[in-house]
């Protein structure tokens, strides 16, 4: 009998989890929100929300992201001076220091109403590369990466997805 | 003490089942209401996509965003009025070209798209000047009003990029943040059509197409009165 209850329980709890809880079915049904919120912030940091360092000595925070499907963000070094580079912007913290950030190359992109004009670009998934040393603790990378979005017919103002990296140095 | 044994054990058994009944009762109703959910979100989405499919029919090679998918709320409303230095420091109000129809293009130097919608409209202000056509390109670009060297540098982009492109129209530069009475404009190229009694006809967010931007233009010559 025991068993059954926990069984029941269990599988209550299952049930209730899968539910489409009310903040969940409301961006599920406000389709014309979503797309828009997702236009207006076309990069999202992935992770990690946390690592372990050594302290004291040089260490790389793979910094993960991804851009939305049917988006596009300028890489670091686009091929027009008018094009906006994407870039992390970091806050200097007491105890940590950033060193230099490497971003990945841009992949060629080209509109199909200008094939000749070819951009650099990032889609998809892609990961920065971030330089720190921290000393001994535990300490906060706070950062944004600013980035200019477009997709086929459009292009949106310069936005930034914020990043939030909880460092434990040893 | 045996039959006292027997019926805490039949207690203890009553209380299981109902507990059990209780917890089946619980994923029946929540089965029951994920379901009602359901149905209402899709219906929902079905309304919306049969809106959408009433409102905006697509051009053949219309992207899906270069529409009138949501109409603008400026709609058939006066344009906003506004005063703003084009790239030569000389002031420009919409107000100066009453009685004329005007399309007024937000675009940017980074937005490639418009890249693509200027020289279509450079055409169109050739072709339709004599009926009374105005252009008016408004620069979204960021500036920087505190750090003169640099917003000195920020307008002279501007207007390089205007002159690479061969703009044969005013290019205002917006620092009075003109956008936010046409709505706050997000994605680039943004294009209000207003026709001579300064009311907006038509508006298109994103790349439309060149035939469609033309058709736009004709209605703004056509509607109000000849000045």
């Amino acid at each position: 009998m025991r068993r059954l209850l926990c069984a029941a329980i269990v599988v209550a709890a299952g049930v209730a989890a899968a539910q489409n809880l009310p903040w969940k079915a409301n961006v599920a049904a406000s389709g014309v929100s979503s797309v828009e919120q997702s236009k207006a912030e076309a990069v999202h940091y992935l992770f990690p929300e946390q690592v372990s360092v050594a302290a004291g000595k040089d260490a790389v925070i793979d910094l993960h992201f991804k851009v939305n499907e049917g988006m596009h963000i300028n890489s670091h070094t686009p091929r027009d001076k008018y094009l906006i580079a994407t870039r992390l912007i970091v806050a200097e913290m007491p105890g940590m220091k950033i060193g230099p950030v490497e971003f990945p190359a841009g992949s060629e992109y080209a509109l199909a109403a200008m094939p000749s004009d070819k951009l650099s670009v990032y889609t998809g998934e892609f990961v920065v590369h971030a330089h720190i040393q921290a000393t001994a603790g535990q300490h906060m990378f706070e950062g944004a990466l600013r980035y200019q979005a477009c997709d086929t017919n459009s292009c949106y103002p310069p936005r930034e997805a914020p990043i939030a990296v909880d460092v434990i140095a040893k | 003490m045996e039959a006292v044994k027997g019926r805490l054990q039949v207690k203890r058994n009553i209380l299981v089942i109902c507990m059990v009944a209780a917890a089946l009762g619980l994923m029946v109703w929540a089965g029951v209401t994920n379901y009602r959910q359901r149905r209402a979100a899709d219906a929902k989405l079905k309304q919306f996509q049969a809106m959408i499919a009433e409102s905006a029919p697509q051009a053949p090679g219309t992207g899906a965003d270069a529409t009138d998918i949501n109409e603008n709320p400026l709609q058939g409303k006066m344009a906003p009025a506004f005063t703003l230095k084009d790239t030569t420091g000389h002031k420009i109000s919409l107000s100066d070209f009453k009685g004329k129809a005007v399309v007024v293009d937000f675009w940017a130097t980074w937005c490639a798209p418009c890249k693509i919608e200027i020289p279509w409209l450079e055409q169109f202000h050739n072709q339709y000047a004599g009926q009374g056509l105005e252009i008016l390109g408004i620069s979204e670009d960021d500036l920087d009003p505190d750090d003169k060297a640099k917003l000195a540098e920020e307008k002279k982009d501007i207007a390089d990029k205007a002159a690479q492109l061969k703009i044969n129209y005013p290019v205002l530069i917006d620092d009075a943040d003109v956008s936010t009475p046409y709505g706050g404009v997000d994605g680039l190229p943004t294009t209000f059509f207003i026709n001579r009694d300064g009311k907006v006809v038509a508006s298109t967010v994103g790349l439309a197409p060149r035939d469609e931007i033309e058709a736009d233009i004709k209605k703004a010559l056509g509607s109000g009165g000849q000045s």
